[in-house]
């Protein structure tokens, strides 16, 4: 089979009877479970795989891969409404969507966001389809020096991108990357701050930790300072008014497709690179539209850059990461580790095999991507009004309820109560920070890349020895790295010098 | 109100008088007893993993052998020993069994690494589902082609492993020391798909793994097999020469084989099927049987062929035996599983 044959077959097949409809259900599938914060993309894997051992391989791939798809456009709009991820992938983009509804624009927001997602998608689903042949030898280039060097560029990003000062930024995330240190370390077996408690022993759980977080946090300031969600807004949009922010929104998102595409090449880059993961790619993206736009001031304050471009790459990533697990059966996250367990289900096999024999369901996954998004974008639509009416609720009622499905999120995972406590835990935490002005989004960040830090800095020590760092691509990375990192402390050491004259005159 | 808490009061007397009174207990009560009633199923690792999908398979198989229905707890942690020890804990009203990786938590037992708190020999075993067949490949790029290269091509072998204790890493350092292979184990990869990837990149040249899993990147051409633990190996082990082979080759063979024999007794525990000790006989004899017949029902059979799983089934009474093998070592054997376990060789 050519890849042509495979393009028009995947698409027939697509669009099928027998696949459409699976395609349809898991999509509004993913968009539910996103909008519920504390379920992710791999609760909402997980649950399909189990529906697979009787369905066709297409329809098999539709069904758990369009879940998978729209898990990150429906936690847009729970991080815009409510102030909470839906999904970890969206904590950046709550760096901008809270201020912009707070600013009665929630509709932009919705729509900007929904779009940039179907377009981040479509962006990494056709650069999929172009990089198949040549996967290998790129992912080839990246071994353990590679991503440890990778992972701290993504932290300096990090430390940089926040509305935060960059001190705090930069103490959040190492007090991130410790917290990744917790429980049994994979390379020694020794219990590292676990202070004799099993429930520490894994580690702390990434949904229980992001869930308090941002939620309960959101929870703990909403109740202190009573009223409803939209500050801002007394009432809700009249229905009209938001489908007309709507199309606004979308309009937006069309309108910066410059930003879209280099924020979509931002996600598909880094999801190809295993271990690192959507969240990362949102926040690099959401460091890159701030850096690049002239408006640098108001992100932060309701910009809709900083809206679009980490929804496009949080979407873009798909296609990456996805590449790599097709091209080599590699997993680069642990939605993708379901996902390849669900080809196995389906009787698939990954590796050249699939990119010869079976090239017609790689472009089932293609289109998959593209449609599922697009069905989560016109449905997520008309979502919007009945959860934006939802933020106008008043908070004696909205926390509670709020709080209720937070600790159900926190329970799910991994069905333990101490995920519940460590959530609260982290909601005071949270709200600590956000008071004092330290970076929450530094914190998470520096907590999911602690993982692939440590693990790698192991592996290139072992491998390579300590000089691992003087190979081209890590050093390459190293000096961006430090030139970027030096850049901004020189840039606020000018403005510093620039501000410091003027104040005694005022 | 008050008149309903003395009927269900005299309700629940009634139950306990009957099944404190039960005639000596026969097959036909334990079939009674599970008839309709819902058997908590542990797997102790996330949904889609390797133990969960041997699992999802065998359970509507289960199901209809026992009459009860059969309901899946995720329950990871540790390593699966979480799980483990939950099953090890659980009720003795035989209504609670699970999966466990039955290698991995003998070699945590014997190290006695903290939360090992089970005895792998203590289970009551209703039978296994599969044992992996270990082998060693080497990559493509490596080289090496067969066992001889990897022993005269006078280069220290890097070999990569996942966590300490691992069944990679406990495998590679036991057969490395008894063979006396140049070798120096890099442990901390994540999954063996990780190694994978370092030995595309070059970064390792060997690993130890189950068949099953080799089994895709030797069909691709990425690696070769260049040694195995079958003393009778079948199919595409046919002609490779086993760790006997060359144990038996080498000064003080028939020690070397016996080290060998204690390792494959570590592996031919594999993923069995358990409920906690202390269930009572009838039950444990109904949930045997039930087992047995769903692993050789022929539609399931056809199912794990056709998704190309393996199945090696080994009932309850024979898994006991092997457990206790495993665990039952001589003491200089022991010693040295506990030090290739930790780390320490």
């Amino acid at each position: 089979m050519t890849i042509i044959e495979g393009m028009i077959s995947g698409f027939f097949q697509s669009i099928s009877l027998a696949v459409f409809p699976y395609l349809f259900v898991g999509s509004i599938f993913g968009l539910i479970i996103g909008v519920i914060p504390g379920l992710s993309g791999h609760f909402a894997m997980a649950m399909a795989v189990t529906f697979l051992y009787s369905m066709e391989p297409a329809a098999g791939i539709a069904f758990i891969l369009g879940a998978h798809a729209t898990v990150a456009q429906g936690g847009g709009l729970t991080a815009i409404l409510f102030s909470t991820p839906g999904t970890g992938q969206n904590a950046a983009t709550l760096l901008d969507g809270p201020a912009m509804r707070d600013k009665g624009e929630a509709g932009i927001a919705v729509g900007a966001a929904m779009a940039s997602c179907f377009l981040g998608a479509t962006f990494g689903a056709v650069v999929l389809a172009l990089l198949i042949p040549v996967m290998q030898h790129v992912v080839l280039f990246f071994g353990p020096p590679e991503v440890f060097v990778l992972a701290f560029l993504a932290l300096t990003f990090v430390a940089v991108l926040g509305k935060e000062d960059m001190t705090r930024s930069l103490i959040a995330a190492l007090l991130g990357l410790l917290m990744a240190m917790i429980g049994v370390d994979n390379v020694t077996n020794t219990h590292r701050f676990t202070f004799g408690s099993e429930n520490l022993a894994d580690g702390l759980q990434l949904v229980p930790v992001v869930l308090g977080l941002f939620a309960v946090a959101e929870m703990i300031d909403l109740w202190q300072r009573g009223g409803s969600l939209a500050k801002g807004v007394p009432q809700a949009l009249s229905a009209k008014d938001t489908q007309a922010q709507i199309f606004k929104g979308i309009g937006l998102a069309f309108k910066n497709w410059w930003l879209v595409i280099r924020c979509s090449a931002i996600g598909t880059t880094m999801g190809l690179i295993p271990g690192l993961g959507s969240a990362p790619a949102a926040f690099v993206a959401y460091g890159h539209a701030k850096q690049s736009s002239p408006d640098k001031d108001t992100f932060g304050h309701g910009n809709v850059k900083g809206i679009i471009g980490p929804e496009s790459a949080n979407d873009a990533v798909e296609g990456g990461a996805l590449a790599s697990t097709i091209a080599f059966g590699i997993p680069g996250s642990s939605s993708m580790a379901i996902l390849l367990s669900g080809l196995f289900v389906l009787g698939l096999e990954t590796g050249p095999q699939m990119l010869t024999r079976n090239v017609d369901i790689v472009f089932v996954m293609i289109f998959t991507i593209i449609i599922g998004n697009l069905i989560g974008t016109i449905v997520g639509m008309f979502l919007v009004n009945p959860l934006s009416r939802a933020t106008s609720i008043r908070a004696s009622v909205m926390v509670p309820v709020l709080m209720a499905i937070i600790a159900t999120g926190a329970f799910a995972g991994e069905r333990a109560i101490f995920d519940i406590g460590v959530a609260i835990v982290f909601g005071i935490l949270g709200y600590l920070m956000k008071v004092l002005n330290y970076s929450r989004a530094a914190l998470l960040i520096g907590f999911v890349l602690g993982f692939a830090v440590e693990k790698n800095l192991y592996l290139a020590l072992l491998l390579d020895g300590p000089f691992f760092i003087a190979q081209p691509i890590p050093l390459g990375l190293t000096l961006v790295t430090v030139a970027f990192l030096g850049w901004n402390v020189w840039t606020i050491y000018r403005d510093r010098k620039r501000v410091i004259p003027r104040d005694p005159r005022n | 109100m008050r008149r309903q808490f003395l009927k269900s009061a005299v309700a629940a007397a009634a139950l306990v008088a009957a099944l404190g009174m039960g005639a000596p207990a026969t097959a036909q009560d334990a079939a009674a007893f599970y008839k309709d009633s819902v058997i908590k199923w542990i797997v102790p690792y996330d949904p889609g993993g390797g133990y969960d999908e041997y699992s999802r398979m065998i359970i509507p198989y289960f199901e209809k052998y026992t009459g009860a229905r059969v309901d899946i707890v995720n329950m990871p942690g540790s390593g699966g020993m979480k799980g483990a020890v939950e099953i090890f804990n659980s009720p003795t009203d035989g209504l609670t069994v699970g999966i466990i990786n039955g290698s991995a938590m003998v070699t945590n037992e014997l190290a006695e690494i903290e939360g090992a708190n089970y005895k792998v020999a203590d289970y009551n075993f209703l039978g296994r589902m599969v044992a992996d067949q270990r082998v060693m490949v080497a990559s493509v790029q490596s080289g090496i082609k067969n066992f001889e290269d990897l022993r005269d091509n006078g280069k220290t072998e890097i070999i990569g492993a996942t966590g300490l204790g691992g069944s990679t890493y406990v495998d590679a350092v036991i057969v490395g020391e008894v063979l006396e292979i140049d070798e120096k184990v890099v442990h901390g990869f994540d999954r063996s798909g990780d190694i994978r990837t370092a030995m595309l990149r070059g970064d390792v040249q060997t690993m130890w793994g189950s068949l099953g899993s080799a089994l895709k990147g030797i069909q691709d051409g990425e690696h070769v097999v260049i040694l195995h633990g079958e003393k009778s190996p079948t199919g595409i082990l046919e002609g490779i020469p086993s760790i006997y082979d060359i144990a038996n080759a080498m000064e003080n063979g028939a020690e070397r084989v016996k080290i060998l024999e204690s390792w494959e007794a570590l592996s031919a525990v594999g993923r069995p099927v358990a409920a906690p000790p202390g269930v009572p006989e009838d039950r444990l004899a109904f949930l045997r049987n039930a087992f047995e017949q769903a692993m050789n029902d022929p539609e399931f059979v056809k199912g794990a062929v056709e998704t190309e799983r393996d199945l090696s089934f080994a009932s309850g009474e024979q898994m006991n035996a092997i457990a206790k093998a495993a665990t039952d070592l001589t003491p200089e054997v022991k010693e040295m599983f506990v030090k290739a376990i930790r780390g320490e060789i």
